[in-house]
């Protein structure tokens, strides 16, 4: 491996962590919406696949050290990972302890890169000898994934018996475009579609403000008041090991390591029940909530990169959640990537462990420096100046951009209804990772039944 | 703030005024789109959009103001 290579890695993974820290701290950025278009953009752009994984590792590292910076001073999760952690956070900023809240969750959340880097490598390795048997029957995978995540959820029935209409739409607007000479037969329609699951939601709920009713009877409010105690600086470089007491270092590399092992699992539904598992045993508040910030923090870190990292080095298939949403990118983003060319058949393992060690050690090194030195005035400069509107504005033109980009202007209109449906679905309690899994079997399950 | 004054919404898990909103639509999407379909001929029309993405996102931070009121407090 030559110098330059090294040197642009370094570069990229510096602009990653840069980026991220932050969008980290922006409220409501949930990771899928916020990893997956700009990962997309940079593979699609046609940048060196080792250089996207580089960028993407630094990147999800530097997101998810600073995402609980606006946890703990404002009680405002930074993403949907950081969410479960409010509550405890929200002790710590009781007893005037905020700046506490983020010294412990970021260097939990370095424990669980340093726990889950090796870890998840050798899992991977562990893994290769039943990549065969997964790739031959991968629609059936997501498909049984996409009804099993489905049992999960509340709603149940509802999720399962949304799967087939839901593969329908989508493959009736791919056959619609392919019957109207919008895009060539051998080509399919699936980024746009995508990202239109992703911000279906809000596409929903911006249409619905559309109706002068909904709108006239929707909650109201001034602005949102947030305060900050002014915490001093500090001093020197922070030593996360120092930083936590050896009880919440054994439990953030316990749970670390829980989170590498369980990565298919949902690491949100991991994080909660990691969080009340530890504090049914601890008595003093404080006490407890530091140490559940701090091991949870361990536990989405590890679990985020893991769930990059054992798919992509032993499956090539994105079989989890982490590589479903936010990485999927890496696994297809055609027409550069697909599920028989991608980083998985392109890296070698030296090239994953150069890559995933340098984006993780510039990260941490940057911005858990940063977030323990500086998180009061990033978090004041964010709060201040970037209005949420911006945040929203900008990832609906990139979807608007991406959609047009895939099959012209009626796949804007496409890309809408894939959101609304998306989007009431969500709003039913149908996860990302059901709809995701559907968008990936569709082709294979309306086949099956034509 | 007076009573009369909430006119905010929650989208997303922030507040956003209506109007903003689609003032801020509008300008990230004409200027990610612009920017793609001013691409010049045989260059890759996605950096322009991403540039026209960028502007817009920053044209927005200007014109707009984040619903959000922020202050130290230095008790203690």
């Amino acid at each position: 491996m030559d110098v330059v290579l090294i040197g642009q890695m370094a570069a990229i993974a510096l602009l990653g962590a840069a980026l991220y820290t932050i969008i980290g701290i922006a409220p409501g950025t949930d990771e899928t919406a916020v990893l997956a278009p700009v990962t997309l953009v940079l593979v699609i752009s046609g940048l060196e696949p080792i250089l996207v994984l580089t960028f993407f590792i630094a990147a999800i590292v530097a997101k998810k050290l600073t995402d609980s910076i606006p946890v703990a001073v404002a009680g405002i999760p930074g993403g949907v990972m950081s969410a479960p952690m409010v509550e405890h956070a929200m002790v710590l900023k009781k007893y005037g302890k905020p700046d506490v809240s983020i010294r412990k969750m970021a260097s939990g959340s370095v424990i669980g890169t340093i726990i889950s880097v090796p870890l998840s490598l050798l899992l991977a390795t562990a893994l290769v000898p039943l990549a065969d048997v997964i790739e031959q029957y991968s629609s059936q995978i997501f498909f049984f994934g996409a009804i099993f995540l489905a049992l999960m959820t509340k709603n149940r029935w509802f999720a399962v018996l949304s799967i087939v209409p839901f593969a329908f739409v989508i493959q009736g607007l791919r056959n619609l475009y392919w019957e109207l000479d919008i895009v060539p037969e051998d080509t399919t329609v699936f980024t746009s579609f995508f990202l239109g699951i992703t911000i279906g939601p809000v596409i929903l709920k911006l249409f619905e403000l559309l109706n002068g009713r909904v709108r006239r009877n929707l909650p109201r409010y001034g602005t949102k008041t947030i305060e900050m105690r002014r915490t001093k600086a500090e001093k020197g470089f922070p030593n996360p090991f120092k930083i936590l007491n050896k009880n919440e270092t054994i439990s953030s590399a316990v749970s670390s390591v829980l989170g590498v092992l369980t990565f298919f699992m949902s690491p949100v539904g991991m994080t909660i029940f990691l969080g009340e598992m530890i504090t049914s045993r601890i008595k003093d508040p404080v006490k407890r909530a530091a140490r559940a910030i701090s091991s949870m923090d361990g536990l989405t870190n590890a679990a985020y990169l893991s769930g990059t990292l054992v798919p992509l080095i032993a499956i090539g298939y994105p079989l989890s959640p982490t590589a479903l949403g936010p990485g999927h990118a890496l696994f297809n983003a055609p027409p550069v990537y697909t599920y028989e060319h991608n980083l998985h058949h392109i890296l070698s393992m030296n090239d994953f462990v150069m890559a995933t060690v340098i984006g993780a050690v510039i990260a941490i090194g940057l911005t858990f420096f940063i977030t323990i030195k500086y998180a009061q005035p990033i978090c004041a400069f964010v709060f201040k100046y970037i209005p949420h509107e911006a945040m929203l504005g900008l990832f609906f033109g990139l979807v608007m951009m991406l959609a047009y980009m895939d099959a012209g202007v009626l796949n804007i209109a496409g890309v809408l209804v894939i959101g609304l449906v998306a989007g009431f679905m969500h709003r039913k309690g149908v996860n990302y990772g059901v709809q995701f899994m559907t968008l990936y079997a569709a082709p294979w399950l309306v086949g099956l039944i034509f | 703030m007076s009573a009369e004054d909430k006119e905010n919404i929650e989208v997303w898990e922030d507040l956003v005024h209506i109007k903003d909103l689609v003032i801020s639509l509008a300008i990230c999407s004409v200027t990610s789109l612009g920017g793609y379909l001013i691409a010049p001929e045989g260059q890759q029309p996605l950096i322009y959009g991403l540039i026209g993405a960028v502007l817009g996102f920053i044209t927005s931070t200007i014109v707009i103001k984040p619903k959000r009121n922020f202050s130290y407090t230095d008790e203690e």
